[in-house]
């Protein structure tokens, strides 16, 4: 690099590349920002649309969900890229609202760029927000949330549809939630303090192309796609004994660096049936433990199929080593790693083996199932999703996935609050009136803080083509009167209705989310600009040229 | 440095086109896929000839076939092409009525665009509009079957096959299909097995140039192009045992590497011997179960082939899996792996004659008269291997549509007339709809008459007079007004009961729901982006998809 420093002696520092600071990096970064928004914010809402990303080689993946947007775009500039870890962030935490934080977190940098232009220093708006954000969850907190003890099933299912009505099954919201909260429950475990946990990543979703997204099922039981080893084998077990294995059933080989010296020749045939003759012990070991279905993450010789056979069991290879670990879970099986025990024996205990009622190798489209129906120690879910192709099945998938995470939320924290901007605007009355109260320097600062947070329901309204500014009015009225009259406190509940182009009370309209996702995306967002604002110098080396051209 | 320099946020070869014009452009790209196969619908249908990079030719009017050889770069021409495939794989028909018909629907969206209609209301309206239809379909514009009359099966599998290739054809084809199926339906079993049609997996078709085409047939039992492996072994057994292996019937080293040191030379001797006594214990215990017949998927030595001469045992080798797993079924067998545990009932006894044929220059063996053959193999003679593979495309689709209807025994009149039907009373229904979804509603009601007016295009007939008069048919008051349609061989209308001529239900209806989907897919879209990061969401689906295209490329590249 010594010679690129030469090459490049304006530079003061010794390192080639360009420097940018002070208020040209601020206003870079903003303008990245809000062009990732831009990107985005037509997806927003039950009436927002698709995105068709096509790949270099040609791969197309429609989809509505904010981070996938993002994640398959190649985002270059740095500013830019912090949103889409943003947007990866609430994906990976809550599971949904991923459009809404990247919009929320561009508004309040442009808001930003504002105030500096009027010689605010960045400090100074970062202490404000943060003031906002903790004064906005403490209000959520109070005043916003339902709590859903006191709220029938129906809320959950008005959650998870809320949360699918941007998506592509939008219009078979009620099919799909009732799914999702079928789903969560029955992989619901105790977490040992009176509580539940819903490890919905226990929820197994199969694609199949074919049929209409009406024919998607949920399978109560768990769902392998997977064949069985052998045509000759019985397609459907009931009363199963379950054995889940992580080895294979091959004939056994030396490891390398092991040597046998073996003095006559007949002891080499003695060494070569020995070889199969271990592997069938093993079978005949698990066969006789009463085991009828044997699921391995390994292979299967077709040496040892005809014993299956024989035995009626089912076998299946190659499975994968997750899907067996739930399995095992489920059945109150043991996933067995290896049949050597304490002493060096080999042995197989019929307490490994897991139980259900049934075993099935069914048929979906063209391709083939194993389904384990009504495990013994705990419920388990799949969802089989059906769709005319597959980029339709995928997209369903990401849909599902964040139904089923906003039902969790619903279900493990138990709070809601209103959607269709509701929660948004109630805030922005509520900060505008705690800026006025403030005599410190942040009083504007927490301002442009609830006016950045108008952004989501006015990016509602425009996506569904109504009047973002009428609307809006009418709203803050609405919530303006619900915090300073007593008698107006219902107003509270009052957000967008898309399809009319009205305000309407979106508690009873079922329009719901989880409280915990819009408290951590208003945080993340939060987090997100205040990043971002903190830069005020960006020094882009230029790569390094290669060894090459070093020149003697 | 002021804020006049543009900012890149995106790598600069990514492209992107947004709002009305990208929805434009999906619905022309999948019209233009619709347009390609649009001359392959009906009796009249001509056959394309497609060219792949290597030189060779395909001839067919299977829609799903057309589509799979043709590379398209529009991402939503992709997209359309991906639906013959759902098509092909859920029932195995309908392939070009689905893309004309998504083509249609996705063409009528134009006008609500146009005039500013959000796309998530044309959504909702066609949603309802698919609920609808596939609710009358079944209940009011189906009809019941009886599946065990032969006649009328036979009847309803030609007028599906209307479209292909010889009309001399069709008829043993129709035999066929009924046949193979009814050879391999494996009824709801007692135990709550699900009824089983693989025709995949248990019926193959075979293929062998020569012969009229009425030769064709499905064997009651399992034909195999495989001689026995020495000429003095018998090629004519009547009621033979047979016996199943997928093991060699030769010396082969273990698993573990050995390495051999030799100090006396005896012990060289004493090692070959060791492998012919292995041979021949292997064989003894073959021989013990007194099989006439062997069967195996791997080698078998010169040796071994001896010592089975000599007890008067005939011997198949290297057999592919799949064709071992036939006749496992077709004679009741166990594939066995170690002859040494082999049982007197692994043996296979269901088979009635072995027997081999040299037809051609070419020995092939048969393994017939099988008392329950749940497996089969179909034959097929023609003149050329271009008209053996266009019967082997046909013959697939007559197998589904057997398939199809046993499976669901519900039908609906062919020729247009149940798109006719269900496109009236749909029409006549949403004019009860009071709100904006009105338009779209029956705008995908209107859709549906695209079938009739392409199988009229397709006979040449004229299209505006004879689709005026189907729609007064439909009109009428009559009960069963709702049959008739066109004919597709003359352009005139006819009544579908009277002359027999229906289809699967099925078939229409999964033809109806993908169509529908995918439009909805595509009228959702309103922004391109290409030029992303390869990878990504699915890293699994995508490296399947990666893995799938590096595959396809060197077959490609061989061309050059």
């Amino acid at each position: 690099s010594a010679m690129a420093g030469n090459a490049n002696t304006s530079n003061l520092l010794m390192v080639s590349g360009e420097r940018l600071t002070g208020e040209s990096v601020r206003h870079q970064n903003v303008v990245a920002a809000a062009s990732i928004a831009n990107i985005v914010k037509t997806s927003l809402g039950p009436v927002g649309l698709d995105k068709m990303l096509v790949d270099d080689v040609g791969d197309v993946t429609i989809t509505n969900d904010g981070a996938t947007i993002l994640k398959l775009l190649e985002v270059e500039h740095p500013a830019a890229k912090i949103l889409v870890e943003l947007a990866q962030l609430q994906d990976e935490e809550v599971g949904d609202g991923t459009t809404s934080v990247v919009l929320v977190a561009a508004e309040l940098l442009k808001n930003a760029e504002e105030l500096m232009s009027l010689k605010i220093h960045p400090t100074t708006i970062i202490s404000g927000y943060r003031l906002a954000c903790r004064e906005a969850v403490k209000f959520i907190n109070e005043r916003l949330v339902i709590s859903v003890d006191d709220l029938a099933r129906d809320n959950i299912v008005n959650a998870a549809k809320t949360s699918m009505s941007s998506k592509i099954i939008g219009c078979d919201a009620e099919l799909f939630a009732a799914m999702a909260v079928d789903a969560a429950m029955a992989v619901r475990v105790a977490d040992g303090k009176g509580g539940h946990r819903y490890p919905i990543k226990a929820v197994n979703v199969l694609k199949a192309h074919g049929g209409s997204t009406r024919d998607s099922v949920l399978i109560n039981g768990y769902a392998l796609n997977c064949t069985v080893g052998s045509v000759q084998m019985p397609k459907r077990i009931t009363n199963a004994k379950i054995a889940c294995l992580d080895f294979s059933l091959q004939k056994s080989k030396m490891k390398l660096g092991i040597q046998l010296v073996i003095e006559t020749p007949e002891q080499l045939e003695l060494m070569r049936a020995r070889e199969s003759d271990l592997t069938k012990e093993r079978v005949q070991k698990i066969m006789a433990s009463g085991a009828n279905v044997i699921l391995t993450t390994g292979s299967i010789d077709d040496l040892c199929m005809k014993y299956f056979v024989e035995a009626g069991a089912m076998a299946v290879r190659r499975c994968k080593k997750i899907d067996l670990k739930r399995i095992a879970k489920a059945t109150g099986g043991q996933f067995v790693v290896s049949m050597t025990n304490l002493e060096g024996e080999e042995s197989f205990d019929a307490s490994l083996l897991g139980q259900a009622e049934c075993v099935a190798q069914e048929r979906i489209s063209d391709d083939e199932l194993i389904v384990i129906r009504g495990p013994k120690s705990r419920s388990a879910a799949s969802i089989v999703l059906r769709g005319a192709n597959d980029f339709y099945c995928d997209e369903m998938e990401r849909s599902v996935h964040d139904a089923l995470c906003v039902v969790k939320r619903v279900l493990e924290g138990r709070q809601l609050v209103p959607g269709g901007g509701a929660v948004e605007v109630a805030l922005n009355i509520y900060l505008e009136n705690y800026a006025t109260s403030l005599a410190s320097r942040e009083q504007m600062a927490i301002a442009e803080f609830a006016r950045a947070l108008l952004c989501v329901p006015k990016q509602l309204a425009v996506n569904a083509a109504q009047d973002s500014t009428e609307l809006l009015a009418q709203l803050r009225a609405r919530h303006n009167a619900s915090q300073v009259k007593k008698d107006c406190a219902a107003y509270k509940w009052f957000g967008l209705d898309l399809q009319e182009g009205k305000v309407r009370d979106n508690k009873e309209a079922g329009v719901l989310e989880p409280a915990v996702s819009k408290i951590k995306s208003l945080k993340f967002a939060t987090e997100a600009a205040i990043t971002i604002l903190r830069i005020d110098d960006q020094i882009k080396l230029t790569p390094e040229a290669p060894p090459s051209h070093g020149g003697h | 440095m002021s804020g006049g320099t543009p900012v890149i946020v995106l790598n600069q070869n990514t492209k992107r086109e947004q709002g009305r014009k990208v929805q434009l452009t999906n619905i022309q790209s999948a019209k233009t896929v619709a347009d390609v196969i649009r001359t392959c619908l009906g009796p009249q249908a001509m056959l394309k000839m497609l060219m792949d990079p290597m030189g060779g030719i395909v001839m067919t009017n299977d829609g799903n076939a057309i589509l799979r050889e043709i590379t398209v770069q529009h991402p939503a021409a992709k997209s359309m092409i991906e639906i013959a495939r759902t098509q092909d794989e859920e029932v195995g028909d309908g392939t070009t009525s689905v893309i004309i018909l998504a083509g249609e629907i996705l063409a009528v969206s134009t006008a609500f665009l146009e005039q500013s209609i959000h796309p998530t209301i044309i959504i909702t309206a066609y949603r309802q509009a698919l609920e609808d239809m596939l609710e009358m379909a079944s209940s009011r514009y189906s009809v019941d079957v009886d599946t065990n009359d032969t006649d009328k099966m036979h009847e309803l599998i030609r007028t599906c096959l209307g479209t292909r290739v010889h009309t001399q054809w069709n008829q043993v084809a129709c035999r066929i299909a009924l046949d193979a199926v009814r050879t391999v339906h494996k009824e709801r079993g007692s135990d709550g097995q699900a009824q089983e049609i693989d025709i995949k997996r248990y019926a193959r078709i075979e293929k062998i140039p020569g012969g009229s085409i009425e030769d064709s047939c499905v064997l009651d039992g399992i034909m195999i192009n495989k001689d026995v492996v020495h000429p003095q072994m018998r090629r004519r057994i009547a009621n033979p045992r047979i016996v199943l292996l997928d093991c060699d019937l030769e010396y082969k080293k273990g698993e573990s590497q050995t390495n051999v040191e030799i100090r006396q030379e005896e012990d060289f001797t004493r090692l070959l011997q060791l492998e012919e006594e292995y041979i021949k214990t292997v064989c003894q215990a073959v021989l013990a179960v007194k099989p006439d017949l062997v069967i195996t998927e791997k080698g078998v030595s010169d040796l071994a082939q001896h010592y089975l001469v000599k007890a008067g045992v005939s011997v198949l080798r290297r057999l592919r899996r799949t064709d071992q797993w036939r006749v496992a079924r077709a004679i009741g067998a166990t594939i066995v792996n170690r002859p040494d545990e082999l049982k007197e009932e692994d043996i296979g006894t269901g088979c009635g004659l072995f027997e081999v044929r040299k037809i051609g220059d070419e020995y092939y063996s048969y393994l017939v008269q099988c008392r329950n053959p749940k497996a089969c193999t179909i034959v097929l003679r023609g003149p050329s291997k271009d008209i053996l593979n266009e019967m082997d495309r046909s013959l697939n689709d007559a197998l589904n549509v057997a398939r199809n209807i046993v499976l669901k025994p519900k039908l609906c009149p062919g020729g247009g007339a149940f798109e006719m039907a269900i496109a009236h009373a749909v029409s006549e229904k949403g004019k009860a709809l009071t709100t904006v979804h009105q338009g779209p509603y029956r705008a995908l009601a209107a859709a549906l008459e695209v079938i009739p007016r392409t199988l009229i295009q397709n006979c040449g007939a004229n299209v505006i007079r004879t689709l005026t008069a189907l729609r007064a048919k439909h009109a009428g008051t009559e009960p069963e007004d709702w049959m008739w349609g066109v004919d597709g061989e003359t352009g005139k209308l006819r009544h579908m009961k009277a002359d027999g001529i229906w289809e699967p239900l099925s078939v229409k209806n999964q033809v109806l729901k993908t169509a529908t989907e995918t439009a909805i897919l595509l009228l959702r879209i309103d922004d391109i982006v290409s030029g992303t990061k390869k990878g990504g969401v699915e890293g699994a689906a995508a490296a399947a998809k990666a893995a799938a295209n590096e595959a396809a490329q060197p077959a490609a590249g061989g061309d050059e």
